[in-house]
């Protein structure tokens, strides 16, 4: 026996023992029996995939340390998303280490599963195929996600070798009044290609960029790039949609149309411009268009919508004056039935402002295009109740959750013959199932997506499947095989040799370490077509009692279509607009609410009609006094202990028939009526008080201000006179024993600085501090109790209206002011002195240290912490043995193996990330390099996609966080304290009013 | 023992008892317990256990089993440290204080107040471990030499308390000891078999000497003057727990002495409501006077007028400071989530002791009783003001609440401190004499001459 050959038997003698004998699989101690020459144990290993999350399409790279997936960042050289990610993105781990995932496969027997070989569920598949391909054509079914290249290609030849073209990409939010709207005014049903960061201004009708629309971390980049003040010079975004969320928050102007009239807006909008003169059209367009929008006069669309005949015109001519600008239609207005008409008005908008070719490109295909259709699928279940399918194959996609009950897809699919679901989680559809097949995981499979014409972007598995788990397209390639059909070229056995397609091992390695190819496609040019012309401009209508509220039914941003229902750092990220976590509530207007009788935390039924749902009261400021809004994503029946029966979902209200007039399905649709149910229950908040009394936390100054070159004045000035007195005689005193906050010239002093007109509050940051800090996610009821963990969190405060201290505003012309806050790394830090055991202490390098199993938990720390950044332990998150252990299962192997797992009664904090600074102060030491700027990036802003946090040695004056600290609108948060925070923020820029 | 003295008559004591009667009735109370005290004990012991059980669910599980929500990081715990230490201040301002002035009234309360002091220390101790995260590493916070080489942080307030607290019992047991040398002699010479063994080794050989009162007296004045600095020094330390934090509502100069007078006043109050039920129950009416529960209730009455007069200075400097923070955090002291614990404490600690103006009310005993409850509830609902009400809102506004009550856990915990204390005041009252002896004796006239008028 040779010695490498002894050492694989004993390592599997060796883990069988570790993980108990007998039962019949050995665990691995190890993911790799025989180590890879090149891993080093404590060396992280990336690899470069894309991410799967939503159907954007980001470049990412994961991080494996000894085997293991253990984090995941945007790859800086991807042309979606240039090394940024989002919340979702970074929670992918979450779903690829599920202790909920189906771990085998499994056939249902009557109600109970049974495990199958994959051997016999092959050939159970094989056969049924077979006979339903002698039977007649169309009759097996194969719905996906979207998806595209390679293996999308792939999946039609299979269903094609099988007699059939009844291939879905399904997609809950498939954009198809874009693409409608795309085809009716230039021929094209695709999907644009949106520049914000080349737009001037921004008029976003109801599209929630930010958030879940098309692209979120690209456009959130871009934006951010454009609407960040730099050197005098802003974009500003006016955001048009009855309620404001998220990306709304960022607007400088909010403009709350009555529900389905943005369309006619829009058109009020480029009627104007068109009589303003500052249309970019001439000749038979112009006179066409003219003609067209005469009858949307402001006067009429100002009574329509309910916006104000000059707020139209001055929005008409800040458009047009401002070069490129930019309009998009989505979210809640592009829901309702008239979306399409929407989506139209805002092309010709675009199309008149001289925008099309600029800010809106059309390129030669989008991955959109092929994203089925609502119509699609209505049809798939037409042709499931009449017994016209025989096998139905799902794969990456949950229809049974994601479509209104009456859309009556769970009858239908109960009447194929054979179901297969090829799903990582036992999800609504698969518990629908006839055979279940462990789907890899987008972390474990391979295959290639074109996010963008042009860009073949390659998912490659990023380390050995953690349960016995196939690749589709492997499952599908050796059943074919076993139907005797060919559906590849010779030789080609896996998922992986239709993607390498005979290319040379080594190029393709090449292709897989850079995460594939990204040309660059030219534009196309578009003429305005006609098309349009033959759409009804009526207002869009709403179900229900005249006298009910409009229900706006919004993508929630970190549950998507509620594919993240499962994932807890995606359940306990606070809803970047309610702050509000694991719940399913409904947004009401103040005075609604004081109407209605109901306040925040009481439990409503939500009825349209016979469809009820329940959910808990949130007294929200940015709806109008006449819609309500519900998240979607919670309500699951299955999927996981996360998410099963937890919430609602407002999809449980919807008729299945209510569509636009691009088929696609209205998600809002009807009105709605509250009734207290009498129940309570503690809303699961982050949100302490939603204003900031004045004390100057999240800061703004006036764009006019800033851009005439005045100082930011100080509107909120913090300090008054004593306490000024008082810091001055501190310092002065302290000064003459030593140098106050300052530790050592030659250390670094790592300090942070956050431009907050930059940061959208999109909370990939929190996210992205999950992962890297092993923090504990702690649920509702802990929520409820203030508990969260998370060591960074945006605060969202109401500004800038006129009203009491304690009032919410109730009209639409407030401000909103967002703020990451974090350990500010105090260099006169509160926290420490008061520790009697010196677990809080000062590095040398201008950290708050704070030594985990040196801490007793006298919680004297968090007491005196001005900022309240410091998260204690109450339960024991850390031990496998606990109740409330936070990691269970396969959970664990995702923990960060460069930071403590803390234990009961502990405080915990932000440390700037302090293992990566170690890691890249011991890497600059081992090639004998010196740490430059930019080496050392915390996880927070590695991922921001706004780009806002810059991190660095401020002892360097040339580093970017020195530079930027001296900017004219740094400031530090509770400067009175004289507590010399380590980050200095900068200023948000609004650009409200005339522009 | 003397024969037996005719029957105590109920209610106001007639006549100056002799020296065989202090001894006889005092002694009596040592008597082998009866139903009453074991049905006493036993409630208090089982009111103990359910505290330990807390406790335990709380070592194993976390913090968590509280309701602790942050910015709350402090509450129950911590109020009830305070309220403790607090309690345990009148007992040394008693027997020490008005000893060196030379009060006479002191005499006969001041042997309980001392054991409550010692009890009460020796249960505000528990609170500082109790509410740790780790409490099984809370010898942590002592200097000691370690091959850890690490030291405790000696700028930290709560160092400081370590040694306050530390201190304070160390010392005050001992005075307590000390004075109980007489009396213990005195219950030896009275006791057989084996507990005139023990109480005879607890009395160091005692024999009455002129010699021995000579040094024992030098001993007590010495110890006396040690322990009153303690006093003021103990629950100023505790009131730097906070006053050195930059809460506001905690960070005031004023912090020290307004927690010192609470303290008295707290302690006065707590002294009333135990020796009430004890005069009664062992009929000590003859020792226990009204004269000093009068005596007491005036001390109750000063302290809570500067108590009052704290209150006003706090909300005077918030508003004064010009501070908007500082003005807010008081402002919610009053008017937000917690109002109500700050209106139970205003109207226990300075509305209700007004009533003490009146001599009618300061000599009705059981009145006395009603308000020293008032002023115990009120006292502890004054450091959660402090402690819950200031940490609830604070600097950032985000992280304000006030929904944190206490649970089930936290209020056990509590009731078991009630109880861990009255367990070793039930113990105490049954070994050791609760009134002094000699003092007592001290106070009457000496044996063969007329009672009083100056003698021969």
């Amino acid at each position: 026996m040779r010695r490498r050959r002894f050492l694989q038997v004993a390592g599997v003698a060796g883990a069988g023992v570790a993980a108990g004998c007998g039962t019949g699989t050995p665990d691995h101690l190890l993911p790799y029996l025989v180590p890879s020459d090149d891993l080093v144990p404590g060396i992280p290993t990336w690899y470069a995939s894309t991410c799967r999350e939503c159907p954007a399409g980001c470049g990412i790279l994961v991080k494996a340390r000894e085997g293991r997936a253990i984090k995941v960042e945007g790859n800086p050289h991807h042309p979606v998303n240039r090394g940024r990610l989002c919340a979702r993105g970074q929670a992918a781990l979450q779903g690829l280490y599920d202790p909920d995932r189906v771990t085998q496969p499994r056939k249902r027997e009557g109600n109970v599963w049974k495990p199958i070989t994959w051997d016999d569920a092959e050939t159970e598949i094989a056969t049924a195929l077979g006979a339903a391909a002698s039977a007649g054509a169309d009759r097996v079914a194969f719905v996906t996600g979207a998806e595209s290249g390679t293996l999308d290609r792939f999946y039609d030849v299979f269903l094609g070798a099988f007699r059939s073209t009844r291939r879905l990409r399904y997609e809950a939010f498939a954009f198809e009044p874009l693409r409608e709207a795309s085809r009716l005014t230039f021929g094209l049903a695709t999907v644009p290609r949106y520049d914000f960061a080349s737009a001037r201004y921004v008029l976003s009708f109801g599209a929630d960029f930010l958030e879940t629309w098309l692209s979120p971390t690209e456009f959130g980049r871009g934006f951010a790039s454009t609407h960040g003040y730099r050197d005098g010079r802003m974009a500003k975004f006016v955001a048009v949609e009855p309620r404001r969320g998220m990306t709304g928050f960022n607007a400088d102007e909010w403009v709350a149309p009555k529900p389905g009239t943005e369309g006619m807006l829009a058109l009020g909008i480029a009627s104007s411009l068109m009589r303003q003169g500052k249309a970019r059209v001439a000749g038979v367009d112009a006179d066409r268009l003219r003609a067209i929008l005469a009858r949307f006069d402001p006067g009429t669309v100002a009574e329509a919508t309910e916006v104000e005949e000059a707020v139209i015109e001055r929005l008409a001519r800040e458009f047009g004056d401002a070069q490129p600008s930019l309009a998009v239609a989505g979210g809640v207005a592009h829901q309702h039935r008239a979306a399409t008409q929407t989506a139209v008005a805002v092309n010709l908008l675009n199309y008149i402002a001289g925008n099309v070719g600029r800010t809106v490109r059309f390129l030669s295909s989008s991955p959109w295009e092929r994203v089925s259709r609502y119509a699609d699928m209505r049809s798939l279940v037409a042709a499931m109740n009449e017994g016209g399918v025989d096998v139905a194959l799902v794969h990456g996609t949950n229809p049974a959750f994601t479509l209104p009950a009456t859309a009556g897809f769970v009858e239908a699919f109960a009447k194929v013959r054979l179901k297969v679901a090829f799903a990582s989680h036992p999800d609504e559809t698969a518990e629908l199932a006839d055979l279940v097949l462990p789907d890899h995981t987008p972390l474990e499979q391979w295959g290639d997506i074109e996010p963008i014409a042009g860009v073949r972007s390659l998912v490659q598995p990023v380390m050995m499947p953690v349960h016995d788990t196939k690749q589709t397209a492997d499952v599908l390639l050796s059943v074919a095989q076993k139907a005797g059909k060919s559906v590849a070229p010779a030789g080609v056995a896996t998922a992986r040799d239709l993607l390498a397609a005979g290319r040379p091992e080594r190029d393709f390695d090449r292709l897989l370490q850079a995460g594939g190819e990204f040309a660059e496609a030219a534009p196309r040019a578009v003429r305005l077509t006609t098309d349009f012309a033959r759409l009804g401009w009526a207002l869009p209508a709403f179900d229900g009692p005249a006298d009910g509220l409009v229900l706006l039914a919004v993508p929630h941003v970190g549950l998507y279509d509620g594919r993240g229902a499962n994932k807890g750092w995606l359940q306990e990220l606070p809803d970047p607009t309610t702050k509000i976590t694991w719940q399913t509530w409904v947004e009401v207007h103040p005075e609604t609410a004081t109407r209605l009788g109901v306040r925040s935390g009481d439990l409503v039924t939500v009825s349209a009609g016979e469809r009820q749902v329940e959910a808990v009261v949130c007294v929200f400021p940015g709806v109008r006094r006449d819609v309500v809004a519900m998240p979607i994503g919670q309500g699951h029946t299955a999927y996981g202990r996360l998410a099963r029966g937890r919430g609602a979902s407002p999809l449980a209200l919807f008729a299945a028939d209510a569509t636009d007039p691009s088929g696609a399905l209205a998600f809002c649709q009807t009105r709605v009526t509250l009734t207290r149910t009498g129940g309570r229950r503690p809303l699961a908040t982050t949100e302490g008080s939603p204003r900031q009394h004045d004390r100057g936390i999240a800061r703004a100054v006036a764009f006019t201000a800033i851009a005439a070159g005045h100082a930011p004045e100080e509107e909120h000035e913090a300090l008054t006179e004593s306490e000024r007195t008082a810091i001055d005689s501190a310092e002065a005193s302290q000064r003459r024993r030593a140098e106050l906050g300052r530790y050592g010239e030659d250390n670094p002093k790592w300090e942070m600085a956050i431009d907050l007109s930059r940061c959208t509050g999109c909370s990939a940051c929190v996210a992205a501090c999950y992962a890297e800090n092993n923090i504990p996610v702690v649920g509702e009821s802990q929520v409820v109790r203030s508990r969260e963990m998370a060591w960074i969190r945006i605060e969202r405060f109401y500004d800038g209206f006129a009203g009491g201290e304690n009032d919410l505003p109730t009209g639409t012309d407030f401000e909103v002011r967002q703020i990451p806050m974090l350990c500010q790394q105090c260099a006169n830090a509160p926290c420490e002195p008061v520790c009697p055991v010196y677990a809080a202490y000062h590095t040398p390098d201008g950290l708050n240290g704070q030594i985990y199993n040196r801490c007793v938990g006298t919680r004297y720390c968090a007491n005196n912490c001005p900022y309240k950044v410091r998260y204690f332990n109450w339960w024991d998150y850390g031990h496998p043995a606990s109740d409330e252990y936070a990691f269970p299962g396969t959970l664990s192997w995702l923990l960060n193996p460069d930071v403590t797992v803390r234990t009961k009664g502990v405080m915990e904090k932000c440390t700037f990330c302090v293992q990566r600074i170690r890691f890249a102060q011991n890497d600059a030491r081992v090639r004998g390099a010196t740490l430059r700027d930019g080496d050392v990036t915390p996880a927070c802003a590695q991922t921001c996609p706004a780009d806002a946090i810059t991190f660095g040695d401020a002892h360097d004056p040339n580093s970017r966080v020195s530079r930027k600290k001296l900017d004219e609108r740094g400031y530090h948060v509770f400067q009175q304290l004289n507590t010399k925070p380590g980050i200095t923020y900068l200023r948000r820029v609004i650009r409200s009013g005339e522009a | 023992m003397a024969a037996a003295a005719p029957p105590m008559p109920r209610g106001a004591p007639a006549g100056e008892p002799t020296y065989g009667d202090v001894n006889r009735d005092i002694i009596k109370t040592l008597a082998p317990p009866g139903k009453r005290w074991f049905l006493g004990m036993a409630i208090v012991l089982s009111g103990l256990a359910f505290g330990a059980f807390c406790w335990a669910l709380q070592l194993r599980a976390g913090i968590g089993v509280t309701n602790y929500m942050p910015p709350i990081f402090w509450g129950t715990y911590i109020t009830t440290f305070v309220f403790w230490v607090g309690i345990a201040h009148s007992g040394t301002l008693i027997s020490a204080i008005l000893f060196l002035f030379r009060s006479g009234w002191r005499s006969a309360v001041y042997r309980a107040s001392e054991a409550m002091t010692v009890f009460a220390v020796m249960t505000a101790g528990l609170f500082p471990v109790l509410h740790l995260g780790r409490a099984w590493f809370a010898y942590w916070v002592f200097p000691y030499p370690n091959v850890r080489g690490l030291w405790a942080n000696f700028k930290s307030p709560l160092v400081w308390d370590v040694f306050a607290i530390s201190t304070y019992l160390t010392v005050s047991a001992t005075f307590l000891f000390m004075g109980l040398i007489p009396d213990i002699a005195a219950v030896r010479d009275q006791a057989t078999g084996w507990r005139r063994r023990v109480y005879g080794i607890l009395s160091f050989g005692w024999r009455n000497s002129d010699r021995e009162w000579h040094h024992f007296m030098r001993m007590y004045l010495f110890l006396a003057a040690l322990s009153t600095p303690l006093v003021l020094s103990v629950h100023s330390v505790v009131s730097w727990d906070f006053a050195m934090g930059i809460v506001p509502g905690w960070h005031a100069t004023i912090f020290a002495p307004y927690f010192v007078a609470g303290a008295i006043f707290s302690g006065c109050g707590m002294v009333i409501t135990i020796l009430v039920p004890l005069r009664k129950l062992f009929q000590l009416e003859r020792y226990l006077r009204v004269r000093h529960f009068e005596n007491l209730a005036k001390l109750c009455l000063l302290t809570s007028m500067i108590v009052s007069y704290a209150y006003i200075t706090e909300y005077f400097v918030a508003w004064y400071s010009g501070n908007p923070i500082e003005r807010a955090s008081f402002y919610n002291r009053a008017f937000g989530g917690y109002w109500w614990a700050s209106w139970i404490m205003i109207t226990c600690n300075a509305f209700v002791p007004q009533l003490l103006w009146f001599k009618k009310i300061r000599t009705s005993i059981p009145t006395l009783f009603v308000i020293s409850l008032f002023i115990n509830i009120g006292m502890w609902f004054e450091r959660f003001v402090i402690i819950v009400t200031s940490l609830s809102h604070e600097f950032e506004p985000w992280q304000w609440t006030s929904a944190y009550r206490p649970n089930w856990i936290e209020l056990g915990i509590l009731l078991g401190s009630f109880c861990w204390f009255s367990m070793w005041f039930l113990l105490f009252v049954k070994f050791f004499p609760s009134v002094a002896i000699s003092e007592v004796k001290e106070a009457l006239p000496p044996p063969g001459r007329e009672h009083g008028r100056g003698g021969h």
